[in-house]
């Protein structure tokens, strides 16, 4: 099978790596780039926990072929965060008990992260629409809505209290 | 983890149109066009397809444009479901087919998925499919040999069939911008709200005349009862031309009950869908009719 290189930037570094055309983003990311806290679970774009951030956006790494992703810039869970201060978002996981087996975890909290990037205070609704594409079987969820909205709160008294414009 | 492997030779990502028909036209056996691959890679991995070599429409930029010229709007194939929902223009002339698109999959699947690649999968639950016919909407086909454009209802010709040859690309959407007094209605009936194939789709699209009274044209657009998307054209004898306080709702359900041919599957029965047809249609028209009667 022909190899082909492609270069995308990955938490914040460049990388060169060689691929295939029938390679997954996934594969990619977990077996050449070892970065495997992004879980393969469904493999059919349904449980995201596959999910990655590509350009911006919530993607199913399962459902982009390597290729595409040539001059991305991708955000996995090893880039959320650092060793020495956890993002907020996982704070609050924690704090709630957020997680249990894990297994969804990597890819809740990227769109949690996402969803409170476009949508700082969002009500219950908004919040199951925004992790609609991320299945838990463990936590019945309950923990997980208030895992986001202790970010949220968190974060929009860090960001100079921007809640106090509803009040 | 198991990594998978299917025999795939090559991968083109154009930047031009022109230069996507030339690789079109001129490659010889087994060539896939890929948009955001959300329907395509879960067939293309579960060995539906062997891929020769990929098309990947990602860098051409045209596709991925909504445009307005004059009394039309076009879209480009390559805009996704995300942008279907966000966008402002098609909230304001395509209310529903913003709300279709919004009920797709999830953020992961929208963000990817496209309207193009909507259309050419074909799958008579495709969710944009009934919005696009009930307003109307044609295909702007194009290859090396030029550009077709062709009626919604004339392109899907089967389950996953369509006319589309090998040599063509779909790549826009044409819709022309509707009347003012243009109420639509959308209903999606699942087993959950996210991720989810539809088991009946609804979208009906109604314009009253000047009187503001009487209903002037009617599309009635049904999703998963039939081999591909249909229009129940029945419903427009009933309708246009009469008043709508005076239309018979429970009589326009049953002509939609009995028009639609659905069969039994995973996602519900032949019977189920029917009785849902006839109410689905039911409420649409009393959402229209309330939309209507606020507007006047």
């Amino acid at each position: 099978m022909s190899k082909l290189m492609i270069e995308l930037t990955i938490n914040g570094k460049k990388r060169k790596v060689e691929t295939t055309a029938s390679t997954r983003l996934l594969d990619l990311i977990r077996d050449d780039l070892h970065l495997t806290g992004t879980k393969e679970g469904c493999g059919k774009g349904e449980c995201g926990a596959c999910t990655v951030i590509m350009n911006g956006e919530l993607v199913a790494s399962c459902l982009v072929l390597a290729l595409q992703a040539d001059g991305a810039v991708i955000t996995t869970i090893e880039g959320v965060g650092d060793d020495k201060c956890l993002d907020p978002v996982q704070e609050a996981f924690i704090e709630t008990g957020a997680v249990q087996c894990g297994f969804c975890t990597p890819g809740m909290i990227l769109a949690a992260k996402k969803l409170l990037e476009e949508n700082p205070h969002p009500d219950e609704e908004e919040i199951k629409r925004g992790i609609s594409g991320n299945l838990c079987r463990c936590t019945g969820y309950q923990k997980i809505f208030d895992a986001i909205r202790l970010a949220a709160d968190r974060l929009s008294s860090r960001n100079g209290g921007r809640g106090e414009e509803d009040a | 983890m198991h990594q998978r492997t299917v025999p795939c030779q090559g991968y083109f990502a154009p930047q031009k149109i022109e230069d996507a028909l030339e690789i079109l036209s001129g490659c010889r056996g087994e060539i896939k066009v890929i948009a955001g691959g959300t329907d395509l890679l879960i067939q293309y991995y579960d060995r539906l397809y062997e891929v020769g070599t990929w098309l990947d429409l990602k860098n051409i930029k045209e596709l991925k444009d909504i445009r307005i010229n004059k009394n039309q709007m076009e879209i480009g194939a390559m805009v996704t479901h995300t942008q279907l929902e966000k966008s402002e223009d098609i909230k304001k002339y395509f209310p529903i087919l913003s709300q279709a698109a919004a009920d797709i999959g999830s953020p992961q699947i929208r963000n990817r998925g496209t309207i193009g690649g909507n259309i050419v999968n074909a799958s008579p639950a495709g969710d944009l499919l009934a919005p696009l016919m009930a307003y109307d909407a044609q295909f702007k086909l194009l290859s090396t040999q030029g550009e077709r454009i062709v009626p919604a209802e004339e392109f899907f010709i089967g389950p996953k069939k369509t006319i589309l040859e090998q040599a063509q690309l779909l790549t826009g959407i044409i819709l022309p911008l509707p009347f003012e007094r243009t109420f639509g209605c959308w209903i999606k009936i699942g087993k959950r709200k996210a991720l989810i194939i539809s088991t009946i789709t609804l979208a009906l699209v109604a314009e009253m005349a000047e009187d503001n009274k009487t209903v002037k044209d009617v599309r009635t657009c049904l999703g998963s009862v039939a081999p591909t998307p249909i229009e129940v054209k029945e419903v427009r004898e009933k309708m246009i031309g009469k008043n709508f306080s005076q239309l018979d709702f429970n009589q326009l359900g049953q002509i939609v009950e009995d028009k639609i041919f659905p069969i039994d599957d995973i996602r519900g029965t032949r019977e189920y869908r029917k009785d849902v047809a006839k109410n689905i249609m039911i409420n649409a028209l009393e959402e229209i009719g309330s939309a209507w009667r606020s507007h006047k």
